[in-house]
């Protein structure tokens, strides 16, 4: 659960009170996602869905409201709520290239508190969900970036989170791996996950999320329920709520 | 669970060097050369200079191993979260179940080791070389040897806590290291300094950690010992709360700032 969270990026020396700069990135935000249930985040780039992601994930900390996971608050209880929320980033450099992906998972699996007994079985059933068992033994600095990508969401898996958050998730993927991420978030959400979704792509938004979120410029501007909409429908509702503009700034940087 | 979590760090860092096989080979080349340069220098000298009654290629080895020693474990406290930052693993590894000061220790785990062998093969090599009458107080030794190793922990949690929120705790590092090599008694003995030095020195930690092994590795008194042995373990409980709680401060105020990942 997010009520009304704010957060504002201030640029200062470290040891000055005097701010240089700074950016409002999240205004005032309320936010809530049952069990099971997938809700995407839409909007154009630094509308704040990365920092809303963030926050659950106890990366950031808010500076007003507060962020409830699983019933802990992320400010007083961070270590409880990092027990149970797995998160895929956008970023490919979050791995330790010169170490095989099973390495990676290992290691990862190890630190999440995953019992020895079950690491080994809890790394291939993550490699098996994202479809890397064969390139598991491979290092990772060879990886390409839709192989990152599926890496990145097999060790949000290890854990076995309870709320899972994906940050752009095919970005870089080919439309065969993309539909079978859509059939493994679906399966995830089927489990009783809680996913929060960034997406530039309304169709993969249409086809997985029971709500989406449309922020802009930190604030949120609307929910509604897709399930129902189709991607064209998706978009038109974006459109409405963002400008002809935004949608055309959109579609050139990602298509969807 | 903590044994497996360091065994699997630690064996993410073995991989990591073997992968990296030209490292591996270079540092034990500058190993070499270091006993080497210590040898030479202490021939020079000449044999008439017998600072604290040993001889100076001891006192040598005993004081640049140990300074190396533990100004390396500081480092790699500091390493660990500046290849996280450069690497793009600091916030990931930051979401993990587990805690960020525990997480720091177990990252230093393998340096440590890797350094203790280094010291040991360093110390050893030179009283094979040079074989001076050791009278070895193991226990004391041991126990110079691990409160040493608690106040280099608890001044690398500072040093990364550096990192973490000016993101330069190498020079911060570089500056510590730099009074360490002049007022330890590192490479001459620590009355050779001036008596505002001397004062100073004497509220370095580095100072009774390298006085205490010498005593250890050379000496049969076992009250100076003791002295350095209760200064060092006073150092050690005043800096590792203070290193713990910085530490988690400004890891802390990183998440609030959203500057965890900069460098």
């Amino acid at each position: 659960m997010f009520g009304s969270v704010s957060k504002v990026f201030r640029q200062r020396a470290f040891f000055s009170r005097a701010v240089n700069e700074e950016t409002q990135a999240l205004k005032n935000v309320s936010l809530e996602v049952a069990a099971g249930e997938v809700l995407g985040l839409l909007g154009p780039n630094g509308s704040g869905k990365s920092t809303t992601l963030k926050l659950i994930s106890t990366v950031l900390l808010p500076d007003d409201g507060r962020v409830i996971v699983a019933g802990f608050d992320t400010r007083s209880h961070g270590q409880q709520v990092r027990r149970c929320v797995g998160f895929a980033l956008a970023s490919e450099r979050s791995f330790f290239p010169r170490l095989t992906a099973r390495e990676n998972l290992e290691f990862f699996a190890a630190l999440e508190d995953v019992p020895r007994c079950d690491c080994s079985d809890r790394v291939e059933s993550a490699l098996q969900q994202v479809a890397m068992c064969d390139a598991a033994d491979k290092q990772v600095m060879k990886f390409s970036s839709g192989m990152h990508q599926r890496l990145g969401i097999a060790r949000a898996l290890l854990k076995k989170p309870s709320v899972l958050l994906l940050d752009e998730p095919s970005r870089s993927l080919d439309l065969a791996t993309s539909s079978q991420l859509r059939e493994l978030i679906q399966e995830l959400s089927d489990g009783g996950i809680a996913i929060l979704l960034a997406t530039h792509n309304f169709a993969e938004a249409a086809e997985v999320c029971d709500r989406v979120a449309v922020l802009q410029k930190g604030s949120l501007i609307a929910t509604s329920r897709a399930c129902s909409l189709s991607d064209r429908q998706l978009r038109e509702f974006y459109l409405t709520l963002m400008g002809e503009q935004n949608l055309i700034a959109w579609n050139e940087e990602v298509p969807a | 669970m903590i044994f497996h979590k360091a065994a699997v760090v630690m064996k993410k860092d073995i991989l990591t060097s073997l992968r990296y096989r030209s490292g591996l080979v270079f540092n034990l080349v500058s190993v070499a050369l270091q006993l080497a340069t210590f040898y030479y220098l202490a021939r020079a000298v000449g044999p008439q200079f017998r600072p604290d009654g040993m001889p100076y290629v001891m006192f040598l080895i005993v004081g640049t191993g140990l300074y190396t020693f533990l100004i390396a474990n500081i480092h790699s406290f500091l390493q660990t979260i500046q290849q996280a930052q450069q690497g793009g693993t600091l916030e990931v590894l930051m979401m993990t179940s587990t805690p960020p000061a525990e997480l720091l220790f177990l990252s230093a785990l393998s340096s440590f080791a890797g350094n203790s062998v280094q010291f040991v093969l360093y110390v050893g090599a030179g009283m094979l070389l040079f074989a001076p009458a050791v009278k070895l107080n193991a226990v004391g030794g041991a126990a110079v040897m691990v409160l040493s190793l608690l106040i280099a922990a608890a001044i690398g949690l500072i040093a990364a806590g550096l990192q973490i929120s000016i993101h330069k705790g190498s020079a911060v590092l570089w500056l510590l290291g730099s009074c360490a090599w002049l007022m330890a008694g590192t490479l001459f003995p620590v009355n050779a300094l001036p008596k505002p030095l001397q004062v100073l020195s004497n509220l370095l930690p580095f100072t009774h950690s390298l006085t205490g092994m010498r005593l250890a590795l050379f000496e049969a008194d076992s009250t100076a010992l003791l002295r350095e042995i209760g200064l060092l373990l006073l150092f050690s409980l005043v800096l590792l709360p203070v290193g713990l709680v910085f530490f988690t401060w400004t890891v802390r105020r990183a998440r609030q700032c959203g500057t965890l990942s900069f460098y």
